[in-house]
């Protein structure tokens, strides 16, 4: 057709889901074997997890020990005394609070990044947070990926939110869960977006579920309505990878990766007859 | 070959207005309502989100400004308002957790249902001189929500319940919260009904100065998203549909919070100020031949 | 509405003063259209005299944007009032395209 275009390349875009965003890792090991390059990657909370390993070209195989070390149940540790705790008023809670200490969060994240940069990327890595005060979303694109990852990731009152760039963060998923947007700005051509929504619980005995499930409400109708005007405002094709999970994942919950990951490959290779269709346009 | 788009002509230019969610806020729905009046111009269709559906219940209904703003400040009086503290209320909750479900509010709800019954009464959408919809969200699935029949108080009651503030309301075999938690200004339900003028008025959430509670930050998250939601929503329809919309989105310089009456004078104001801006417009608009509008 | 193009470096700059609505948007996609073609790829469109703008208005932006991509080219933004602004923040129209305070900044965004 005309200059421009990719030819066998596509701006992958991970949205978020926690654990569920593994599944990432399925999509480009399809795309490896089908020699199809990643022209940019795009991630979101957790998506952006996956989005700076697959910008920073590592192995597979050490992407998936990675993420295996780093989704275990302990790192919410911590979370039921302190919500009791803060709940009661016996703790003061405030905007930079949060219920599970970061620490080893920080220390898991040092692990898989180290000192990378952005500039370190085999490809543009483009990752979003959200402004704590402002409610936007903030597009981060140099400086230390550790920062960026751990501000993008930083859900609400569970983990305190993270400061860079004279900014307050927290997560991505509240202004852009599936920042495709990003994609189309910065001049993706065929694009890949792997997305999840939040399950929503069907009963409620806590305070804690109440908000969760209103979390899941909001976060959801975010996603389906920026999804929605994303594929309107891009002038190629947007393919959206949606990986179905028959077993319930919740956030934080390791065992499930090589199942996760598999439902990845299993999604990506419905999609990949079409893919490679439209690289092969022109 | 580049592709032009073929006019679409304005049958009969019907003129709707959204009024979104805002609590207080929405007043400003009132003062755009006095300007249009004064300019001779009529509207066509209703539709109303949370704290706007009131105003759009009233003006529907045929009353004039001087009464809606009236009736709707009688809606919102101190015991409605009043705030139960947060922590008593759990602490007194947690002996009893095993008792806590979905219909969890921190303001009992009677007074309000009292005020709107007081407001409203039996009415229905049928007694409505103009077209009205409201919206709410379904509190299980999430999704949008529009109701057209029945009582006014209850697809009201329905439509403002905030998350955490209010319980959710049951209108037939639903259960129903805050329609700002699937669509805060629905310019949608409009173009649905084949309108192609929409006024939408929408209006965006407040920060708290500081957070100090694992509540309020709670309510600050909730704004956030409610925000994002509207953008969202609003970007999608814009794009999606032929309807021409005027955003009016007025500028509210002094803080007015969730429930502060006090400032109806101030935000009526700026709902007029916002309007006037808008007025030579939407009159060239509305004389405009269909064949010019595109 | 009133509407001038010019050419600066590589790029074809549109200045648009006045309202652009349902009632100028046709007029002003005929223009931004016909302004876009395998040579012409890079289009800014300078917004610094719009003080108005509605929903048509921006449906006519995104046309010659998807256009102008498809070209392999880009549409930019520069100098939108504030009110303006608001308006494509509030649209999304911001996180989909690049705007810039100045026209020579948004020329410049090009390169060469």
């Amino acid at each position: 057709m005309t200059t421009g275009i990719d030819q066998k390349r596509v701006a992958m875009v991970i949205g978020s889901g926690g654990v569920k965003c593994a599944a990432a890792l399925g999509l480009w090991k399809t795309l490896q074997q089908a020699e199809i390059g990643v022209s940019m990657a795009v991630g979101s909370s957790g998506g952006s997890l996956y989005a700076a390993v697959i910008a920073l070209g590592y192995d597979i195989q050490v992407a998936q020990s990675m993420t295996i070390d780093f989704w275990t149940s302990d790192l919410m540790e911590g979370y039921t005394s302190n919500l009791r705790a803060a709940l009661s008023g016996e703790e003061r809670f405030t905007e930079f609070s949060g219920l599970i200490n970061d620490q080893q969060v920080y220390e898991r994240l040092a692990n898989v990044f180290g000192q990378h940069t952005f500039a370190d990327t085999h490809c543009p890595l483009y990752i979003v947070s959200t402004d704590l005060y402002s409610g936007e979303s903030v597009v981060h694109s140099a400086g230390p990926i550790i920062d960026a990852v751990r501000a993008s990731i930083a859900i609400p009152m569970i983990f305190p939110p993270w400061q860079a760039g004279g900014r307050w963060l927290v997560d991505g998923a509240v202004s852009d869960p599936l920042p495709i947007d990003v994609a189309i700005k910065e001049g993706g051509e065929t694009i890949v977006a792997m997305g999840f929504e939040l399950p929503i619980r069907s009963r409620m005995h806590s305070y804690a579920a109440v908000t969760g499930h209103f979390n899941s409400i909001y976060m959801n109708n975010i996603l389906k309505a920026t999804f929605a005007f994303h594929n309107l405002a891009h002038h190629a094709e947007v393919i959206a990878i949606l990986p179905e999970f028959e077993r319930d994942i919740w956030s934080f919950d390791s065992n499930m990766i090589p199942y996760v990951i598999e439902e990845g490959t299993r999604a990506a290779e419905k999609e990949l007859p079409y893919i490679r269709r439209l690289l092969t346009i022109g | 070959m580049l592709a032009i788009k073929p006019y679409r002509p304005l049958e009969g230019k019907r003129l709707a207005l959204v009024i979104g969610s805002g609590a207080v806020k929405c007043a400003a729905a009132l003062g755009l309502w006095k300007v249009l009046s004064q300019a001779g111009i009529e509207i066509d269709l209703l539709v109303g989100c949370s704290g706007g559906s009131l105003f759009a219940a009233t003006m529907a209904l045929g009353m004039d400004v001087d009464e809606c703003i009236e009736k709707t400040q009688r809606l919102w009086n101190r015991k409605v308002t009043e705030k139960r503290d947060m922590t008593s209320l759990l602490r007194a909750a947690l002996p009893r957790v095993f008792n806590f479900n979905e219909r969890f509010g921190m303001i009992d709800d009677q007074a309000m249902v009292q005020n709107l019954r007081s407001v409203f009464g039996e009415q229905t959408f049928e007694d409505t001189r103009t077209p009205l919809y409201v919206v709410a969200t379904d509190f299980h699935s999430g999704e949008q929500l529009v109701l057209s029949k029945g009582r006014l108080v209850d697809a009201l009651r329905a439509s403002i319940s905030i998350p955490f503030i209010w319980p959710p309301w049951p209108v037939d075999d639903r259960l129903l919260i805050d329609g700002s938690a699937s669509n805060p200004m629905p310019v949608d339900v409009a173009i649905k009904d084949g309108v192609e003028i929409i006024l939408a008025m929408g209006f965006e959430s407040s920060y708290p100065r500081s957070v100090s509670s694992i509540s309020r930050f709670a309510f600050h998250v909730n704004s956030i998203m409610t925000n994002n939601l509207l953008k969202a929503n609003f970007a999608f329809h814009n794009l999606a549909h032929h309807a021409e919309i005027i955003a009016i989105i007025p500028e509210f310089e002094q803080p007015v919070g969730l429930f502060d009456t006090s400032k109806f004078p101030y935000v009526i104001e700026q709902g007029e100020r916002a309007m006037q801006e808008q007025l030579p417009y939407l009159n060239r608009l509305l004389a405009a031949e269909s064949s010019q509008v595109k | 509405m009133e509407t001038s193009v010019k050419q600066q470096d590589q790029t074809t700059v549109v200045s648009i003063t006045g309202s652009v609505d349902a009632l100028t948007a046709g007029e002003l996609t005929n223009l931004l259209l016909e302004n876009i073609d395998s040579q012409h790829v890079r289009l800014v469109v300078d917004l610094g005299g719009v003080d108005f703008m509605s929903s048509a208005g921006l449906r006519a932006i995104m046309t010659s944007l998807k256009e102008s991509r498809k070209h392999g080219g880009d549409l930019r933004l520069a100098a939108p009032q504030p009110g303006v602004e608001k308006i494509l923040k509030m649209s999304g129209f911001t996180s989909i395209l690049k705007s810039y305070s100045t026209l020579d900044q948004a020329v410049a965004s090009f390169g060469s």
